[in-house]
This record gives structure tokens, sequence and C-alpha cells, in this order.
């Protein structure tokens, strides 16, 4: 949309997609904060759709996080720069770059240890009241957007995201070429954690999930194995008995990437003394599970929550070619307002739609 | 003290008596052969014995999670003695050295043992863990590597302590306990005591111990917690108890340990504990929990279990021999070993209270 200046000069209105009431999306202006000397301004290209912007946009909230005034969803984005501040000299116009949403505060204790994915004031994309970017235009701090090797796509740069979600958990995991993985889910979650997880050296991965075409998919990504689950609290022990022949050997490390007492009650039953249980889906609370055997065991639960100095090392393994997201990009939308509505219906329904991405 | 459980067979020999966990309620003191003394072992003359938890849910119960008592067996596992006889190859100790014993004998033929984490070791032979003897007798026969000598300041009671002390280690190693870290201890009873004992002894600058009862809390004061809170088993008080916690400690909670395990406890600690932070379940209370896991690992709180202890003896005795950490006020109650006394003992130790550790003088 163009709207015209006071010097006659006829300028772009920035447009965004913005969530003003439950499942209501709308494209309306979005007036951009001024260019500060760190900050750089980015057309945005590609944006995949997150499972937490398909619960903002049918609950109006996340966990605490309530919408109380209408907001810019979306946060796993790629773009171009348009324009850079002053003191920005890592950057230029033209530049390809994938950004990295949340701006944390720098000065708390946990920015300074390193933990600053854990600041109490951090500002994030899409989650309420900061505005997302599922946008013509965003300003962001420089030192949070990250150039792409010319081998990197737009939409691959967008999947840094999620991807980012994956490595962090791998990571806190301690997954080496040493450890066996067992994950639970094969959404998009699941998946890029699998991925990463052979990346990151695991020898035999085991995905298990309640749905045989998602399982497919994941043979097809290279699961070593994969089991078919129910939600049934009562097929734990047969679920459990059949993994451990799958996997031959003890379970080192389980990643729940779902989040119901169902599946965190498999992983802490099925993963081996000593080992660990990475919880990364945010299901229901309060959960019922077996927690004290699992403890007796000296089974660790890892919290995780979303990613740290992620951006670098997943697009190393993006331009090297050690990891391929390409193949989780299942849906493509175009920024208008059918497709907007189209896209979040198809992302929330699940099933054969994996990542559903925005070409701007 | 009664020297009660001793006496002589046929050929004027000492006939070895043990306390019996017969049935449910029932320990009787009869005869307990011991094995041959192998070449790497010791036989002790057991002199002090503490009473441990998991000895009297055995007793009411005849079973403790999966382990099931099918036959007679020994009770006790926390001793300390003296050294009867070694074998044959047995080079550092000798008969009179005072020393504490580690119950457990792992095999140290699999991946857990020789990645040093012996104490899962899925072969282990622990002391009164059914189907093996415990130690509450005149004598047992045990690797010598695992008979600790006691440094002279140290006495047999303060040795038989240090097995409940390396619950308390472990628990602080595994939790990462240092100068830097706050800590919450969930219970004032003889675990959360001995855990907030070794807290301290690793640097902990602020300890803040919550406990249902009064009592408990006036030892854990005395003991050197810098704050008690008095709490309810009401999950509905969960909120408001967090806020007395933040208050009392000053500062986030960097480490929680859970030693009750209870649903209260657990959703207490994961909700009061700072982002970043642990939480350390040493407790085993429920089987089954339910708690607000998903907000916690949401802020990145792990959840760090424990299982006994490894190699925790060497930094007991020496915290024992240096005075930094002081286990003499936890024993409370003394008996001897007659049937009796075992009967009482055990009563008491049932009855919790006022009853921190109760300890046998054979």
């Amino acid at each position: 949309m163009e709207h015209t200046q006071e010097d006659g000069a006829v300028e772009e209105t920035n447009m965004a997609a913005w969530l003003s009431g439950i499942k209501k999306l709308q494209i309306r202006p979005y007036h951009l904060p001024p260019l500060g000397p760190n900050d750089v301004k980015v057309q945005i290209k590609a944006l995949g759709i997150c499972g937490s912007d398909v619960h903002h946009f049918k609950n109006m909230r996340v966990a605490n996080f309530i919408v109380k005034k209408p907001m810019v969803i979306g946060h796993e984005c790629a773009g171009i720069i348009k324009d850079v501040g002053s003191s920005v000299k890592s950057l230029a116009v033209g530049d390809r770059v994938a950004l990295e949403p949340g701006i944390s505060c720098n000065t708390c204790n946990l920015c300074k240890n390193g933990t600053y994915n854990l600041c109490p004031k951090m500002k994030f994309f899409g989650s309420p009241p900061t505005n997302g970017s599922l946008a013509n235009q965003v300003v962001h701090p420089a030192n949070l957007v990250y150039k792409l090797p010319d081998n990197v796509s737009l939409e691959e740069g967008a999947m840094c995201e999620p991807l980012s979600v994956a490595v962090h958990a791998c990571r806190r995991a301690d997954v080496t070429p040493d450890t066996k993985v067992l994950i639970f889910g094969a959404g998009p979650i699941g998946l890029l954690t699998m991925l990463a997880a052979r990346t990151f050296g695991s020898p035999k991965i085991i995905v298990a999930d309640v749905d045989d075409s998602r399982l497919s998919f994941a043979k097809h990504l290279g699961a070593d194995a994969i089991i078919q689950v129910s939600t049934n609290i009562q097929d734990i022990d047969e679920e459990v008995a059949k993994i451990h022949k799958l996997m031959g050997d003890g379970v080192d490390i389980s990643f729940d990437c779902v989040g119901f007492n169902k599946t965190m009650s498999t992983a802490l039953t099925a993963t081996r003394s000593g080992g660990k249980v990475c919880l990364v889906g945010l299901g229901p609370s309060p959960m019922t599970i077996p927690l004290v055997p699992a403890a007796a065991r000296e089974v660790d639960v890892i919290g995780i929550f979303r990613y740290r100095n992620t951006w670098p090392i997943c697009i190393e393994l993006l331009r090297t070619g050690k990891i391929d997201v390409k193949p989780l990009i299942t849906h493509r939308y175009k920024f208008t307002q059918e497709d907007v509505e189209k896209a979040f219906e198809t992302s929330a329904q699940g099933g054969d739609a994996i990542k559903v991405m925005f070409n701007l | 003290m009664g020297k009660g459980g001793k006496s002589e067979g046929s050929n004027g020999q000492e006939q070895n008596m043990a306390a019996w966990l017969v049935a449910v309620n029932t320990l009787k003191i009869q005869p307990f052969n011991l094995p041959t003394l192998g070449p790497y072992d010791a036989r002790v003359r057991m002199k002090a014995v503490g009473i441990c938890g998991s000895d009297v849910h055995y007793l009411k119960t005849l079973r403790c999670a999966d382990f099931v008592v099918k036959e007679p067996m020994v009770i006790g596992h926390e001793c300390a003695g003296v050294i009867e006889e070694v074998g044959s190859e047995v080079k550092d100790l000798v008969p009179g050295d005072r020393v504490a014993l580690e119950p457990g004998i792992s095999c140290w033929k699999c991946t857990q043992c020789k990645e040093g984490r012996y104490n899962l070791c899925p072969d282990m032979k622990f002391f009164a863990t059914p189907p093996v003897h415990g130690s509450l007798a005149n004598q047992v026969v045990h690797p010598a590597d695992l008979c600790f000598k006691l440094p002279d300041n140290v006495s047999l009671e303060e040795g038989a302590m240090c097995e409940p002390l390396s619950v308390g280690v472990h628990a602080c190693r595994r939790a990462n306990i240092g100068p830097e870290t706050n800590v919450l201890v969930m219970g004032a009873g003889p675990i959360g005591l001995v855990t907030m004992l070794a807290a301290r002894a690793f640097g902990a600058p602020r300890i803040v111990i919550v406990d249902v009862e009064d009592s408990r809390l006036s030892v854990a004061k005395k003991l050197g917690a810098d704050e008690i809170i008095k709490v309810t088993t009401n999950i509905q008080d969960v909120a408001g108890e967090v806020e007395l916690i933040h208050k009392a400690m000053g500062g986030g909670v960097d480490v929680s340990f859970d030693c009750a395990g209870f649903n209260k406890t657990m959703t207490t600690a994961l909700t009061a504990t700072r982002a970043g932070g642990k939480v350390c379940l040493v407790g085993m209370g429920h089987h089954e929990m339910t708690v607000p896991l998903t907000p916690a690992a949401a802020r990145e709180v792990d959840v760090v279990g424990i299982f006994r202890y490894k190699n925790t003896w060497p930094l007991c005795l020496e915290f024992l021999r240096s005075g930094k950490i002081d286990v003499k006020p936890l024993i409370t109650h003394r008996y001897g070993f007659s049937q009796k006394e075992v009967e009482e003992a055990f009563e008491t130790s049932a009855g919790g209270g006022n009853a921190i550790k109760v300890m046998f003088n054979l």
C-alpha cells in the first residue's frame, strides 16, 4: 500500500499481520520506530509459522503471556537489509539476513552469565506486548541479525529459528557420538531435534509419534527407527519394551518434544539410569509423572526455553549441508489477507503440514 | 548398653549374631554365619550402626520400591567398626583399625561402573537391600576397599554417620553447590539436615530450610540454617510459601533440595527456584507426582536425581576430621544390641518427631 509523504514523495506503507482477537488476523499498517544507530531495517522475505503463533491466534495467550492489545504476529524470519543505523559496521544494504527474535536487556545477571534467553525483560517478536515480524519491514538490533551465506536461501534463514530450539536442546542435553537418542513427537520441533542430534553425532535415533504419516516422514529424513505410540497411559510398559528392543541398548537421552503426561512418563521410564530427559515441548501443567523412580535412577530432567547463541552454528550447518531443513517446508503462502488466514488454518491442522512458510 | 547378641558356640568360638528381618514388624536376633574371608576382604566387628528410613520401611512393609524381602534378611547399613582380620591381599588395613563402611558392592564390569557411576550398577549388592544381608550384626565380612580408616579424632558413631552424610554430599556435588549458590532445603529430617550441613561445607552462602514441624526446624536453626520457615502440607499454600522463601533468601533460590519428595514439596521447589537453577530430588515420597514441571522446564529449572552416593567416604571423613561438619548433634537416641533394644530402637526411629538419628552401640 502506498502513501504520499509531506514532501510529495510516495512511500510504501509498512503493512503487518495484526492479531486483534481470537482467530482474528488483519493486515493493516504498521508504523516502525525510527532507526537507532545500532539498528537495521529489514525487508522481511520469508517467515514461518510456529506452534506458539497458532496458539496466540487461537487463544490470545500462551502461558502467562496475554495479548491485551492488537499485536503483530510471527517471529521465524529472514529478509534483506534496507537501511543500517549510523554505528552499524558489519551489515550493508542488500545483505540477506536471518533474524534472532529476542532482545534481552544485557544488564541483568542472567544476561551477563550468558543465559540471556532467560532474561526477565526479554522483548521477543510476537510475544505480547512485543510486535512480531510478519510484516513488510521491521527494525531490529544489528547484533541480532545474521548474514546468510550465498548458498543458504531466505526460507532456510527463517528456519534457523526453530532449528535453534533443536540445537539448544542438543547442547543442554549434551548429545554426542556416545548418546543414543529417543525423540517423542515427529512434528517440526521433533524433526529438527532429530536432524540436530544427528549433526551432534548421535549414533542412533528413534522417533516416536501417534501419527503414521509423520513417522514415515521422520524415517525418510533419517531416523534409524520409528515407533507408533498411543495416547494411552496404560501402554507405557509395552512401548518402553519396544523402544528398548529397537534401540538395542539403553536410551541415553530422551527429548520430549510434545510435553504431555504420556510422553514424559514414557521418556522417564525408557531412559537409562544416569541418562537425561529433555523437556522441549510445552504442554499442559501440572503433569502427573513417575518422577521419583526416575530421579532415584539419576535420570535428570533438563528444561528448554528457546535458545541462546545458536544462529552462527545453525547458519554454518545449513551452509555446509550438514543439515537440510528444506524438506520440512511443506506449505507456502503469500502475504495477503486471504493467504494469511489460510496459512494459519493449515498450520493449526498439523497432519502433513510441517512448516508453513510465508514468502513476502 | 547391652552387649547382648554375642553367644558362644559349642567349640568356644564366638557365634556371630545379627538382627534379622523375619516378617513384617518382626526383627529377631539370630545367628548369622559369615562367608569365608576372601583375599581382598576384611572382617569387621561392628561398633556403631545407625537406622535409616529405608530400614524402617523394610521393617514395616518388607519392601522398598521394587526391592522385596522374600526371605529373612539381616537389617542395617549405616555402620562403622574395628578390623578383626584382613585377607591375604589387603595392604592398607590391619586388625585394630577403626573403619567406616561403604555398604554397596558394585560389579566393576558394567558400563556404569567403568564410567564411575557405580552407584547405578544394576548388579549392586547393598547391605540390607534384599537379597543382600545388612550389617546390624556382631561382625560382617566386606571388601577392604569399601572400609575407610577413621582419623583419630573421628568417633565410630561419626563413622557410621558417613553413610547418610554421603547422601547429602553426593546431592551437593550433583547440584553443584558452591560459594555462589543460595540453597533451599525442604525437610528437616536426617537427610535434610545432612544436606544442609554438606551444603554449608561446600560453601553455600545462604541456606533456608523448611519443614512442617517446629521442633525439627529448631534443630535446623541450631545446626546453622540461616532461616527456617514452617510450611504446610496444603498445596494451596505454595504461592504464599514461595513468597516467604524468597524474602528469607533475600535473593533468588539457586538450588532447591527436596529431601521429602512429595507433590507439595516438589511443587514448592519447582516454583521457588530461579530460572536456570536446579531442583535436586533426594527424597522418595510419592512414586507418581503431580507437579508444575512444564513452567519450571520453560524457565530452564533442571531436576537432578539422586541415588545413594559415589566416592564420598574420603570427603566425608575429611569434613568430620577438620570439623567442617559436625554430625554428632544428629544422634539423638542410642540403644544396645539386645532383642528388646533392637525393637525399641526401630519404634523410636519410626516415630520420627524429635528422633533424628537412632544409633546402635555394639
